[in-house]
């Protein structure tokens, strides 16, 4: 037997039901017996809009000049804890080219000034809590087209930042080439 | 369970008694029930399932106290949803594909919580082999070490028997990335493992 085999083999004996070390219903059961204050959609829809926009124009002031000033703005929005929701994934040409350009922002992420790899991050951060609160938004109200479409406008400012950043390091490479 | 169902009222007691030789029946009527916001009923549910749902998480997080977080999460997260469970798959492999959502949604919540995540691992070791014997726990512990990506799919596809196109669909990637994540943890869990003299 060679060691694949083998190894599938003891995979498949290794435990599958785990009894936790202590009882996680106390916390289940007041979390659903608990009211939720919910936000109406509409205004978590305005949140996020206006979330994405001052992230995207603040990730603009940050990379359109690197060696310019940067505005340090964070929209102080506290987010809910929210899980991300699993009906509304990523098509895989989608997150192909996400992946693509996430690896090649690793890779040439430390050509850039400590302020805009900060600033950046922290841009990338509110593109992604916005995106958890919209699918907290949609796991309620799962047919919403406007929720939808700010779900897909998440994505694509964090696609169209990690563009943005990636024609940045390629300029300061050229520039520091030359 | 027992205690749970009769305390839960003699109607219900007595729709239990009809079906008490068919768990599947018993797990329906529940759902039924908790899907009509009984809550008692949900908490029978979740005694069913928990050692499955926290099992996995613990197999995908590989820390003790993330899996606690990521199986309550999944089953606030399946109290929240359990309307949309129309019985289409087993109802146990719909609180996988939820629980596998709480694990996700806690790692792309954000770049600090990942780095919490690991810092936590790096200085709690997981005690995800208390249920595996021998051979089995040094397996875990490998299982443990390996990247996320890796881990995610070898734990769904190699432990718990979902397919690439599965494993791939729960996880949000593409069935040829799903293949490729296993054949690097493969020969990385081969890199660990011969020093342990797994193959011997």
């Amino acid at each position: 037997m060679n060691f694949d085999d083998r190894l599938d083999q003891a995979a498949r004996q290794l435990a599958t039901e785990i009894p936790p070390e202590r009882d996680l219903w106390p916390g289940i059961e007041q979390a659903i017996r608990t009211p939720r204050r919910r936000t109406p959609w509409l205004a978590q829809a305005a949140a996020v809009v206006l979330l994405v926009g001052a992230s995207s124009g603040i990730t603009y002031l940050a990379v359109k000049d690197d060696t310019g000033p940067v505005v340090a703005v964070q929209p102080e929005l506290v987010f809910e804890k929210a899980a991300f929701g699993g009906d509304y994934h990523l098509g895989p040409g989608f997150q192909d080219a996400r992946n693509s350009l996430r690896a090649q922002l690793d890779a040439e992420f430390a050509s850039l000034s400590p302020k805009a790899q900060q600033d950046i991050q922290a841009n990338l951060d509110l593109i992604h809590e916005a995106i958890v609160e919209i699918n907290t938004a949609l796991a309620q109200d799962p047919d919403n087209v406007l929720l939808q479409q700010q779900l897909l406008r998440a994505y694509r400012e964090e696609l169209a930042l990690l563009r943005r950043v990636g024609g940045l390091t390629r300029n300061v490479m050229t520039r520091n080439d030359i | 369970m027992e205690a749970l169902l009769t305390a839960s009222g003699s109607d219900y007691s007595q729709r239990m008694a009809d079906t008490k030789d068919d768990p599947v029946a018993d797990e329906q009527t529940l759902i039924r029930r908790a899907q009509r916001s009984d809550a008692r009923a949900f908490e029978a549910l979740y005694r069913l399932h928990v050692d499955k749902v926290y099992g996995l998480c613990l197999r995908m997080t590989g820390n003790v106290s993330e899996a606690e977080d990521c199986a309550q999460e999944a089953f606030i997260l399946a109290w929240n949803k359990l309307d949309k469970f129309r019985g289409d798959s087993a109802f146990s492999t719909w609180l996988h594909r939820v629980a596998v959502n709480a694990v996700l949604g806690r790692i792309r919540k954000s770049k600090r919580e990942q780095d919490r995540i690991q810092a936590v691992a790096d200085t709690e070791p997981a005690r995800t082999t208390a249920a595996d014997t021998g051979e089995m726990r040094d397996l875990a512990e490998a299982v443990d070490r390996l990247p996320e990506g890796a881990r995610h799919v070898f734990v769904l596809h190699a432990v718990y028997g979902y397919t690439h196109d599965e494993a791939a669909g729960m996880l949000g990637i593409a069935t040829g990335t799903s293949k490729a994540q296993m054949h690097r943890a493969r020969r990385l869990l081969a890199q660990q493992l011969e020093k342990q003299g797994f193959e011997s």
